[in-house]
């Protein structure tokens, strides 16, 4: 190793060369980088809900629907001319775009496409409730009242205060991963509208404009946010070296490593996905340390023995820091490669890549950093002058002297987060990774208030036998689904061919009330079947049942796309199904089941991979130091940062979800490296006959000057994303922050305690 | 000279007198032909109705119709046989010719053992769960909603046929039906529009008609199988016609609710 160091200091314009001419190839793939924002893709092939999900989309047509809202506060609400005229206007808007389907009433629902079946004297009566746009009062005044004796379509289409009404529309097909671009046109044709003036307000929702514009904004934002990130680092970077050089090796390295690792995933052709994003931003953040680390070692190196030509003092530094960068690159890869484990694909991309981020950064720091340093012109830089001296001397003094007050301090939070993990929640909603002030969320948030609900759990159910559905027992079931989700407060709706059944039963018993049952033979159902066919929209059925009658769909809308809650009301069906469907075969999808099977394979694939990662590193830790208990000891910090941050979210209420599980694995891989620098050192000074107190005073001010520099400018830059536009990001920085602050402190103040006591015992 | 040009002006006359009989028809009138087609003063046959949906599950109707021409009104009525669970159910349709009155319609329905009145449908409504709206059920489109425009000759399965594209006269009428643009092929010798294409509201193709066999029964050209293709949904639907007999005199009392709830005896 030694004489690669001595030949990078003798010939260091070859070196750079080689940077400059390898970025230049990356940069040169960085076109071909794609995005992938359809969130489906996402799902492991093999797994239930996608499965079902797709089988929902072939048999009954995907619930995924595109929810337009018209607000008018005025005294009539929706009921007056001009807003019924919009709702016709958008409607035929709609119906002439090919980015949305209008085949059936079930693909396009509006005032003006839903129908009313009613009873009448001598038989049954089905039409428009608004085959044109009324101005009339007389009119209007009537499709309200009708509207409210039917009752289907009160909470789904209109409010029940009259102050909304609903076009809710399914996308078209080849729309799937698109859907951020359905978002841009409407809202370009309500800007519009909005324009003419008027009192409505119009809000757009749905999952697939969520999903769409999530997909879409989260890369987007990040991208934004990276320049702050680089100038907080910048500022850091200075305040710890406190001079131009100092901020700019560092940076220049990790937006090497960054656009190498971009160039990696777009030769490779693997494009990136929402959690990937988070990629760029994380490298700057991880492969800062090592150049942090070797900067301050040359330093140091320098500033105590002046008579050191450049050279040597170069190849001093390298000599001592190859190792443990080698090492907490090895390391931090591991960690992020334990997310290999996972089932979701951006999952495992994220780990590949973030190791590979890694791998070049260890490459870029030791081939860069002393090229650049042996050509810059030389400069001194005293001892005592370099920064913080006065808070390592305090600490140095503290760890030897009052060992039980810091040791208290650990343990008093070691129980208070050990308390907060028990609290810890599972849950993860996509909506509420929206800022509050986000228009997208504000309008989920509305038009949830006020309607059924934009969130789809969908309910298959197989009978087994042709026209099984139509069975009275079967159809009894479906009722009784029904009754039992709707009285939960979050579930705004449900829907299925039983309901329709029981009305037209209803209604062929001239409007009575108590005949609004379930057909009371399978005859009589196939008969109202092929009435409804006759007079109404025979295409509603579509997507409630089969054509053969065998299997049914049941549509529940909720309030919400919290997992929680959908785990919540699945655990309660799924007790009942066996009673109502007897030898059936119940199949969910949906949303609200997608959200929930994925919270559930996070978790799981989350136990797994920092399970996984704590025993990579252990490994590692053991093949370099040798020692069981070193290797123990290395573990320690980040064990301990996990069991803190998880614990202050269960504190505070934060549920892990895709996104802060990821910050689990990334605490772990970036952590462990205060450990590892710390615990070399030492065992370095040790070898050298020191005591212990000389040797956490000079530990403390090579390595733990570098751990400090590291901490700070990680932890700032970290803290800048709190002002990010969605919360996956703030959540990011503050996780990414905390784990930090906790692995750090952890490392250089109990480390030398614990080591003392230990190494106390280990004598006879 | 005077001469000469009286000829010339005789001739021109003549000429134009006598061109419409060579010249090819206007597209409106390749549609008036095909509306005004011969298909008896009465007809009974035996319909089978297949739905395929788009994962190729098959489901089969059968029923025997009647129908009646009163003058430019009809009466139709229709008795299930198949599937067990509908049959006896059956359907009587007076079509009044008179736009401004909406068809009267009954249905009987056995397990409930009542005849009930059920309302006329909107006219681009689908018809029976098939793929087929009502208005597409008749034997020609009305000839008022449309522009018609002769776009040529074209050959469709062997037959020499006129290619009219038809547009809607008015957005409101696109709206209703459900179509932006259609072409029907319609059989030279027949008069029978043997190939449809529809297009929808966004311009997109939406459904193939073919009838894909055809018959002359006691002088009347027939379709025996129509095929109709949603390309959108790959949902399809043919219908099969047998059992023909025009003008037998139907009698006006096999049109009526009672002779609904007796249903079909052979």
């Amino acid at each position: 190793m030694t004489i690669l160091f001595e030949r990078i200091a003798r010939h260091p314009w070859l070196v750079l060369l080689f940077v400059v001419l390898a970025t230049a190839g990356f940069v040169s793939q960085l076109p071909k980088l794609t995005m992938e924002t359809n969130l489906e893709r996402m799902l492991p092939e093999g797994m239930d809900a996608h499965i079902n999900y797709l089988k929902l989309e072939k048999l009954f047509g995907t619930s995924n629907m595109v929810v337009i809202g018209i607000e008018n506060n005025g005294a009539d609400g929706i009921y007056n001319p001009h807003t019924l005229a919009l709702v016709e206007e958008l409607t035929h808007w709609l119906q002439t775009r090919k980015e949305f389907r209008s085949l059936a009433l079930a693909d396009l629902m509006s005032l003006s496409t839903i129908k009313d079946i009613r009873g009448t004297a001598d038989g049954m009566d089905v039409e428009r409730f608004m085959p044109h746009a009324f101005s009339k009062p007389e009119d209007i005044a009537h499709l309200r009242q009708r509207l409210m004796d039917n009752g289907l379509y009160m909470g789904s289409i209109v409010s029940e205060d009259g102050k909304g009404t609903l076009i809710v529309v399914r996308p078209a097909r080849n729309m799937a991963g698109h859907y951020h671009e359905i978002y841009e046109l409407l809202k370009e044709k309500i800007a519009d509208i909005e324009q003419r003036g008027g009192e409505e307000r119009i809000l757009i929702t749905g999952r697939p404009v969520i999903e769409g514009v999530f997909s879409i904004y989260m890369p987007d934002s990040m991208k934004k946010m990276q320049p702050l990130v680089l100038a907080l680092l910048a500022v850091l970077l200075f305040i710890s070296f406190r001079n131009l050089r100092g901020v700019c090796i560092p940076l220049t390295v990790v937006i090497l490593s960054e656009l190498w690792m971009m160039g990696t995933m777009a030769a490779t052709g693997i494009p990136m996905f929402t959690v990937t994003s988070m990629l760029p931003i994380l490298i700057l953040a991880v492969g800062i340390a090592d150049s942090v680390h070797l900067i301050t070692h040359i330093r140091v190196e320098a500033a105590r023995d002046t008579s050191l030509d450049r050279q040597t003092a170069i190849v001093r530094g390298m000599q001592a820091m190859w190792a443990p960068i080698l090492m907490t690159s090895l390391t931090t890869a591991a960690g992020f490669l334990a997310m290999l484990t996972s089932d979701i694909l951006p999952m495992r991309y994220f780990g590949v890549f973030a190791a590979i981020g890694i791998a070049y950064a260890f490459i870029i720091t030791i081939l860069f950093i002393p090229a650049i340093e042996a050509v810059l012109p030389h400069r001194e830089q005293a001892m005592h002058k370099l920064a913080f001296n006065g808070y390592l001397n305090w600490m140095s003094r503290t760890v030897v002297e009052r060992p039980r007050r810091v040791l208290m301090l650990f343990a008093v939070v070691l129980l208070v987060s050990g308390y907060g993990l028990t609290q810890i929640q599972v849950n993860s909603s996509l909506v509420s990774e929206f800022r509050p002030s986000d228009p997208l969320r504000h309008a989920d948030e509305v038009l949830n208030a006020h309607f059924a609900g934009t969130n789809a759990l969908d309910i298959m159910i197989d009978s087994g036998k042709q026209d099984g559905v139509l069975e009275p027992a079967f159809l009894q079931g479906m009722q009784s689904l029904q009754q039992l989700v709707e009285a939960d407060p979050l579930v705004g709706d449900s829907a299925s061919v039983a309901e329709f059944l029981a009305e037209m039963n209803k209604v062929m018993h001239e409007g009575k009330q108590r005949f609004k049952t379930v057909p009371e033979s399978s005859q009589l159902a196939a008969q109202y079947m092929l009435l409804y066919s006759f007079s109404g929209a025979p295409d509603d059925f579509d997507s409630f049942v089969t054509s053969d009658y065998r299997q049914a769909h049941v549509r529940i809308q909720m309030k919400t796309d919290s997992s929680a809650e959908a785990a919540s009301l699945l655990h309660k069906l799924e007790a009942k199904l066996a009673d109502w469907f007897p030898g059936a075969t119940v199949e969910f999808a949906g949303t609200a089941y997608t959200t929930h099977r994925f919270s559930d394979l996070i978790i799981k694939g989350q136990i797994q991979s920092l399970l996984l990662a704590l025993t990579a590193i252990f490994i590692l830790c053991f093949m370099m130091f040798r020692r069981w208990s070193d290797a123990l000891l290395a573990i320690m910090p980040v064990s301990l940062s996990v069991i803190v941050i998880y614990g202050i979210m269960g504190l505070i209420g934060l549920p892990l979800e895709i996104g802060t599980a990821i910050t689990g694995a990334m605490a772990l891989g970036i952590g462990v490296d205060f450990a590892i620098h710390y615990l070399y050192r030492y065992r370095e000074y040790q070898a050298q006959g020191m005591t212990h107190a000389d040797i956490v005073q000079h530990s403390n001010h090579d390595t733990g000057r570098a751990l400090l520099f590291n901490a700070l400018v990680v932890i700032g830059g970290f803290l800048v994303l709190l002002t990010a536009p969605l919360y996956p990001q703030v959540k990011l920085g503050a996780l990414v922050a905390g784990s930090m602050a906790v692995c750090y402190l952890a490392s250089t103040w109990l480390f030398p305690i614990v080591l003392q006591r230990s190494s106390r015992h280990a004598r006879p | 000279m005077n001469i000469t040009r009286t000829y010339l002006a005789i001739l021109l006359l003549a000429g134009g007198y006598v061109m419409p009989a060579w010249a090819d028809p206007t597209g409106l009138e390749v549609m008036q032909a095909a509306d005004a087609r011969e298909d008896g003063d009465d007809l009974r046959q035996t319909m089978r109705q297949t739905l395929i949906d788009r994962n190729g599950n098959t489901r089969e109707r059968v029923m025997v119709s009647f129908r009646k021409d009163e003058g430019k009104d009809k009466k139709m009525i229709t008795f299930f046989l198949k599937p067990a669970n509908i049959q006896d159910t059956a359907l009587l349709t007076y079509d009044y010719d008179d736009p401004e009155k909406d068809d009267d319609q009954w249905l009987y329905l056995p397990a409930l053992k009542k005849v009930r009145r059920i309302a006329a449908s909107d006219r681009g409504d689908y018809f029976m769960g098939t793929d087929f709206t009502f208005e597409d059920m008749k034997q020609s489109p009305e000839l008022t909603d449309y522009h018609w425009r002769l776009l040529g000759s074209a050959t469709v399965a062997g037959h020499d046929c006129w290619k009219v594209e038809g547009t809607p006269a008015s957005d409101d009428i696109a709206h209703e039906l459900g179509y932006s643009r259609m072409i029907q092929y319609v059989s030279k010798d027949t008069d029978i529009a043997i190939r449809v294409d529809y297009w929808d509201l966004a311009g997109r193709e939406l459904k193939h008609l073919k009838v894909t066999a055809m018959k002359k029964i006691q002088d009347i050209w027939s379709p025996l199988r129509i095929e109709m293709k949603n390309v959108q949904s790959q949902h399809s639907t043919i219908i099969t016609f047998s059992d023909q007999h025009y003008n037998s005199g139907l009698s006006n009392r096999l049109f009526t609710q009672r002779n609904l709830k007796r249903g079909y005896r052979e």
